[in-house]
């Protein structure tokens, strides 16, 4: 018996004119494909699955756009009631410099000078959207630590209820400035976000134009002085650093407790892109887990990754993990979760499940288990119980949409938020770039 | 099980079914696939163990909620 032909009915975007259009997910060539036709601009067919791993299976737990789908999506974005998932995390831009400059690629186009918001103005935007206790903050730019203020917005930000407050950043002001560091730990920052492409110079050199190696390293160590968890962050590019993903993981774990894990993110096509994508093809989630498996076999001992919960399925997944005596990753979760779109508080569930892992338990060892190993090692309740605090580990990845792959279903499942100009916007439909004529 | 005020840990505890004085003996616990052992008073005849609210409520807890996926 031979399975049905794959038709899932969206919508999607004119990559030109980011008109909205009908959509179909549909198998071309052995891959599945997000097929649409443009009026003014023609049919287009952009990959989204290369069918490594069994797509209608990944996708099962999907929250289906249906007869719910806003007409006006994603032009009138806000959320709206159509819109599925809460807020996980609400990123907020401080700032549009950048100390860097010289990356291939930048969602956000960071290049202005002296156009930070002033101080006041920062803090009113957290008075709006802040919820005491809640609150999952991303503070991002351009580069946020190019702020000398920026501890004073975190203390803000902790003063008004935030719960977790990361940092998204290159890491060069890290690595140069130990006070600096020691005043955003002081203020309340909870872990940082390190843009983090592969663990040798040429990588560096081809995406972000410079060696950059050294600073990671420097960034990694002084927050690990202050007690500062650390994700790695890599931009995965085809033909650049796709087959340096085993080497990232053994870089991060060998870096435990400090490093609480790798956030992949194949590169999506927003902001500051090259003049001709195609050289860089497109990388599918499949993909970049098939070679997470493939190039972390022996670290990751056959662990396996899940879908979003808090997401759409394609557009995310995750891993569980402690870090063992011996350097190894001793998976948690040993089954896809069920069900999970009938969980109202799927956007709470997810935070607190970041939270507690990227954020290391306060220094001076943990109060409440055997911090010494025995012969049992992770067997024994107490000390896998106080190792999975200061261990913990995660693989995650996030595949952003652009206009050449815009899948509006994703769009609306999607959970983490920027906040700008009074507005709610889902992170893809801010960043949104025309992908030309 | 029958508690005494010893306020030893564990407790001079006896079976409530065999009247023995409860031992500590490491036991294994089983969670989504996960096996580990700890420590608790258990009668050296029938075998039934001692779960004190202490440990119910704290590190079991907290090793469940790790062992359970988002």
């Amino acid at each position: 018996m031979t399975e049905e032909r794959l038709a899932e009915r969206t919508y999607s975007l004119c990559p030109v004119c980011l008109r909205r259009v009908p959509a179909e997910r549909a198998e071309r060539d052995g891959a599945i494909c997000l097929e649409r036709t443009c009026g003014e601009h023609g049919f287009f067919s952009t990959p989204i699955w290369k069918n490594r791993l069994d797509f209608r299976e990944w996708t099962k737990e999907a929250v289906r756009l249906g007869s719910r789908s806003n007409p006006d999506c994603p032009s009138s974005c806000g959320l709206c009631a159509s819109h599925v998932r809460d807020t996980c995390c609400m990123l907020l831009e401080v700032t549009h410099e950048c100390d860097l400059r010289s990356c291939r690629f930048c969602f956000a186009d960071a290049h202005k000078k002296n156009d930070a918001p002033a101080l006041k103005q920062v803090t009113g935007w957290l008075r709006r959207f802040v919820k005491p206790r809640q609150t999952f903050l991303q503070l991002s730019g351009g580069e946020p630590t190019t702020r000398e203020d920026l501890p004073e917005i975190v203390a803000d930000a902790r003063r008004l209820g935030c719960k977790y407050i990361q940092l998204n950043t290159n890491g060069i002001r890290l690595a140069n400035d130990l006070e600096y560091v020691r005043a955003l730990a002081d203020s309340g920052l909870s872990f940082v976000f390190l843009q983090f492409d592969g663990t040798d110079d040429e990588t560096y050199r081809r995406l972000r134009g410079r060696e950059m190696m050294g600073v990671k390293q420097r960034a990694i160590e002084n927050c690990g002085r202050f007690n500062l968890g650390v994700t790695l962050v890599p931009t995965v590019v085809q033909g650049v650093n796709d087959d340096r993903l085993g080497d990232i993981v053994r870089f991060a774990v060998s870096l435990s407790p400090v490093v609480r894990g790798v956030h992949f993110q194949p590169v999506c096509y927003m902001g500051r892109i090259p003049g001709d994508i195609s050289a860089y093809g497109r990388l599918t989630l499949d993909e970049l887990m098939e070679g997470i498996y493939l190039q972390a076999e022996d670290i990751l001992g056959g662990a396996e990754l899940f879908p979003s919960c808090c997401d759409h399925p394609l557009c995310g997944f995750h891993g569980a993990f402690v870090v063992t005596d011996d350097g190894k990753l001793y998976a948690l979760h040993r089954e896809k979760p069920q069900n999970t779109d009938c969980c109202a508080d799927a956007a709470r569930r997810n935070r607190e499940f970041i939270g507690s892992k990227w954020q290391r338990p306060p220094a001076g060892g943990c109060c409440c288990g055997d911090d010494e190993t025995g012969p049992d090692g992770l067997a024994d309740l107490g000390y896998f119980a106080s190792r999975v605090k200061s261990h913990s580990f995660t693989i995650s990845g996030m595949a952003f949409q652009d206009a050449g792959n815009m899948d509006l279903e994703r769009l609306a499942s999607c959970s983490l938020h920027v906040y700008r100009d009074g507005a709610t916007v889902p992170f893809c439909a801010r960043y949104l770039t025309p992908l030309g004529s | 099980m029958n508690p005494d005020d010893s306020g030893e840990p564990g407790g001079n505890l006896t079976c409530g079914r065999c009247q023995a004085r409860l031992e500590p003996t490491k036991t294994q616990f089983s969670y989504l696939g996960h096996s580990f052992h700890t420590e608790v008073p258990a009668c050296p005849v029938c075998g039934q163990v001692f779960i004190s609210e202490e440990l119910a409520r704290g590190r079991m807890v907290e090793v469940e909620t790790s062992l359970e996926d988002k």
